[in-house]
């Protein structure tokens, strides 16, 4: 949790817009767009941060289920910090805290920022 | 802090229960169990109804604490009742001398079946009385039950200070509201009616005021918690009248009080896919 907050960060609504894009609308005014592939890419879970330290392999043969498109099943809350966010893959494992969440953000302002 | 069980399973609700008061520390050997089971029993002798629930799957010391012994699950009637308490543990279910060598995930089915798969009934405050530390006990109570509030048990040493801001910590992160600090071990009466603090002073109150929140209480040193707890008759019930007890008659007050006045935590929306 962010210490320069005064009002804990939550978010208001979650929307999906259209296939490929998930929007939160924050208590702070934000509002968040995300790309489903840009979450499944940082995800944070113990196997995923352990598979984005090694290196690419070059050779790496694609798994039945990474041939076809990969698309977000449900997001669910966790207590009252966290998304979990189910794929159609079948990956569940990785716990999106609000303030991971608010990170990942990629509206223009926030891809700005972190350009 | 990304466990890979329990958030998928579905949240527990306990629709009878009015509050669920997690007793956490960071450090063992503070004295949260000794603290949980009176602060329970205390309550109840204010007129609540009571749960106590030892989520400490390793560790257990309610079966001790309260004087019951192993049963035979196979014809026993969860939660056993003492002392007008409702009661779960492992202890119940294992033999004191046998260990529990389990990882996160068996913890986490036992906590879910603890709470879901026994009656518990109408209950004024469940307290959980919680293993030390941050791991997988901690995680899914805080993923996946609606607690009301957490207290953070500790001594006044900083050895113990340090941990205790680590468990506080971790309920901030998660987002439990926290009732306050509980400062057990605070002081010794002698026989001259002198305070002596043992284990220094003022650790539970520099936490408090560092951290923002209450000072619960300050519990004394009384050799005969040992005796009684070792006996299974918890000091509280055994010595209504002495200091300590009625320390925790005020920590039961207090922690009434706070629940009370206590706004719940917003719900996250959720997402329909």
């Amino acid at each position: 949790m962010s210490a320069s907050r005064s009002v804990p960060l939550l978010p208001l609504t979650l929307n999906k817009e259209g296939a490929d894009r998930l929007v939160i609308q924050w208590n702070d005014g934000h509002r968040s767009v995300y790309a489903w592939q840009h979450l499944r890419n940082c995800c944070p879970c113990a196997a995923c941060r352990e598979e984005h330290l090694k290196p690419v392999d070059p050779f790496r043969i694609l798994k039945a289920t990474e041939l076809v498109p990969l698309a977000p099943v449900a997001m669910a809350p966790v207590g009252h910090y966290a998304y979990k966010i189910t794929w159609s893959d079948g990956h569940d494992s990785g716990i999106y805290t609000l303030e991971s969440l608010r990170e990942l953000c990629q509206c223009p302002a926030c891809a700005g920022k972190a350009k | 802090m990304q466990p890979t069980h329990g958030a998928g399973q579905p949240k527990i609700t306990l629709p009878g229960v009015k509050s669920i008061v997690a007793v956490a520390s960071g450090k063992g050997g503070v004295g949260k169990s000794t603290v949980a089971a009176n602060l329970a029993l205390a309550l109840r002798m204010q007129g609540q109804r009571v749960g106590l629930l030892d989520a400490d799957i390793y560790g257990p010391s309610v079966p001790l604490m309260m004087g019951v012994p192993l049963v035979d699950p196979q014809n026993t009637a969860f939660p056993l009742e003492r002392y007008g308490l409702k009661l779960m543990s492992m202890g119940f279910l294992v033999e004191p001398q046998k260990a529990v060598i389990w990882r996160g995930p068996m913890v986490d089915r036992y906590l879910r079946q603890f709470l879901m798969a026994i009656p518990w009934g109408d209950l004024d405050t469940m307290i959980i009385d919680l293993p030390p530390g941050t791991g997988d006990a901690q995680l899914t109570l805080t993923q996946a039950v609606p607690l009301s509030g957490a207290i953070i048990v500790t001594t006044p040493q900083e050895v113990s200070l340090i941990d205790a801001r680590k468990g506080l910590q971790m309920f901030r992160e998660v987002r439990v509201p926290i009732l306050g600090i509980v400062e057990n071990m605070s002081y010794f009466v002698g026989d001259d009616g002198k305070r002596y603090h043992i284990f220094r002073h003022g650790g539970g109150e520099k936490l408090a005021k560092e951290s923002g929140v209450p000072l619960l209480g300050e519990i004394p040193i009384d050799e005969r918690v040992a005796e009684c707890g070792d006996n299974g008759d918890p000091i509280v019930h055994k010595y209504p009248d002495s200091p300590i007890a009625k320390s925790y008659q005020g920590l039961a007050t207090t922690v009434i009080k706070q629940l009370a006045e206590m706004t719940k935590p917003p719900e996250l929306p959720g997402l329909q896919l």
